[in-house]
């Protein structure tokens, strides 16, 4: 009997055990969400000759882990093909991706990754994050809204990037007064629930 | 000098219509050829902006001065030029003012369709009317410049009407659009 009883014992401590280290685990991982491209959008407004355009980023991935109750284990990590870039005009396009802008040969990828989160109430937050580009990486801030019906997901928001601060725009191109230093970007990812 | 047109001549507002849209018309022609030997960068853009700002005044002095010529009827013409001058006269003014008005909305179209929106000397930005498209961009781009050369071989046939009636005819054609007063040498 005193070996039944010291087992039942192990085996209750083993189930707290288990089930305290399963919620310390849950408690980590904030839910993950798939991103779908087809509906995702990632744009930004540039100014050029004091009129505005909008572009688009045709290729990019974005691994998103957000829990508005679980803002500290929340993660965004966007990558973008730079090369994607697309203002609708052929011969702008090939400017922006050569050399003195955004160099897409030798720099084929920027990222984004946010790690700090806080809620602005409602379904408004803003995150903090590091937008690399041009191998030149500096914080940059976003603002975004997450609306969530039943694992089916919008995260839109936006964020302002000077275009100088990474270097896009050398020669000629540092001349701020036909092609504007500030770009506003702005995002809408439908996203999925996978966990 | 009045500022109304009267009988035998151009009042003030009509001829600083005229003659500021004469020098804006050079002033696109040189922008233009100078953007066009440009490749694309900031200083082609440069000049483009310019290009489009003072194409979109000569629209509205356009506009102004066809509201203008409606409120305050021109000069009579001579008594003495024949029914078939009077006619090419007519034709050629129509053709004058439509280009006025439709080569800039050409110049206007073809940004929007090439997703360069225009704006007016950094002050004002323009609607955009049609969605960005290299194919409208293209036919655009053709209709634009031929509208321009047709309105400086208009322009020539209409300079060269004006000193026909200065030199030849020695009516006061001319003389009537003219800020200052030349000597007439009636023969």
């Amino acid at each position: 009997m005193m070996f039944s009883k010291s087992a039942h014992r192990l085996a209750g401590r083993l189930v707290v055990g288990c089930t305290a280290s399963l919620v310390a685990v849950v408690a980590l991982a904030a839910a993950q969400w798939s991103m779908q491209p087809k509906e995702s959008k990632l744009t930004f407004v540039g100014e050029q000759a004091g009129a505005k355009f909008e572009g688009s980023f045709d290729k990019f991935t974005a691994d998103i882990a957000f829990d508005a109750d679980n803002l500290a284990a929340s993660r965004f990590d966007v990558k973008i093909d730079t090369a994607s870039v697309n203002t609708q005009d052929g011969e702008r396009d090939d400017t922006i991706k050569s050399a003195d802008l955004f160099d897409v040969k030798r720099f084929p990828t920027a990222q984004y990754v946010a790690d700090k989160f806080t809620a602005q109430g409602g379904n408004k937050y803003s995150a903090t994050g590091k937008l690399t580009l041009r191998n030149v990486t500096k914080d940059v801030p976003i603002e975004f809204t997450f609306e969530n019906k039943a694992g089916d997901a919008w995260l839109k928001g936006t964020a302002k990037i000077k275009r100088l601060d990474f270097g896009v725009g050398q020669g000629e191109w540092k001349d701020t007064s036909t092609v504007g230093n500030d770009v506003q970007v702005r995002f809408a990812l439908r996203l999925k629930g996978t966990s | 000098m009045q500022l109304k047109n009267d009988e035998s001549r151009y009042g003030v507002v009509a001829q600083f219509f005229h003659w500021t849209i004469v020098v804006l018309i050079i002033v696109q022609f040189i922008l233009a050829n100078r953007a066009a030997d440009l490749p694309l960068g900031p200083a082609k853009i440069g000049v483009l902006a310019q290009h489009k700002s003072v194409g979109i005044t000569i629209l509205g002095l356009a506009l102004l001065r066809l509201i203008w010529r409606w409120l305050n009827p021109v000069p009579a013409e001579p008594l003495d030029i024949p029914q078939w001058q009077r006619i090419a006269a007519r034709v050629s003014h129509i053709g004058l003012y439509a280009l006025l008005l439709i080569t800039p909305m050409m110049g206007w179209l073809m940004s929007s369709a090439r997703n360069f929106p225009v704006s007016w000397f950094g002050l004002v930005t323009l609607p955009d009317f049609i969605e960005p498209s290299r194919p409208a961009y293209d036919f655009l781009h053709e209709t634009h410049e031929l509208l321009a050369l047709t309105l400086f071989g208009l322009a020539l046939l209409h300079v060269a009407a004006a000193l026909k009636h200065h030199f030849i005819d020695k009516d006061n054609v001319l003389r009537r659009m003219l800020p200052v007063k030349l000597k007439q040498e009636r023969s």
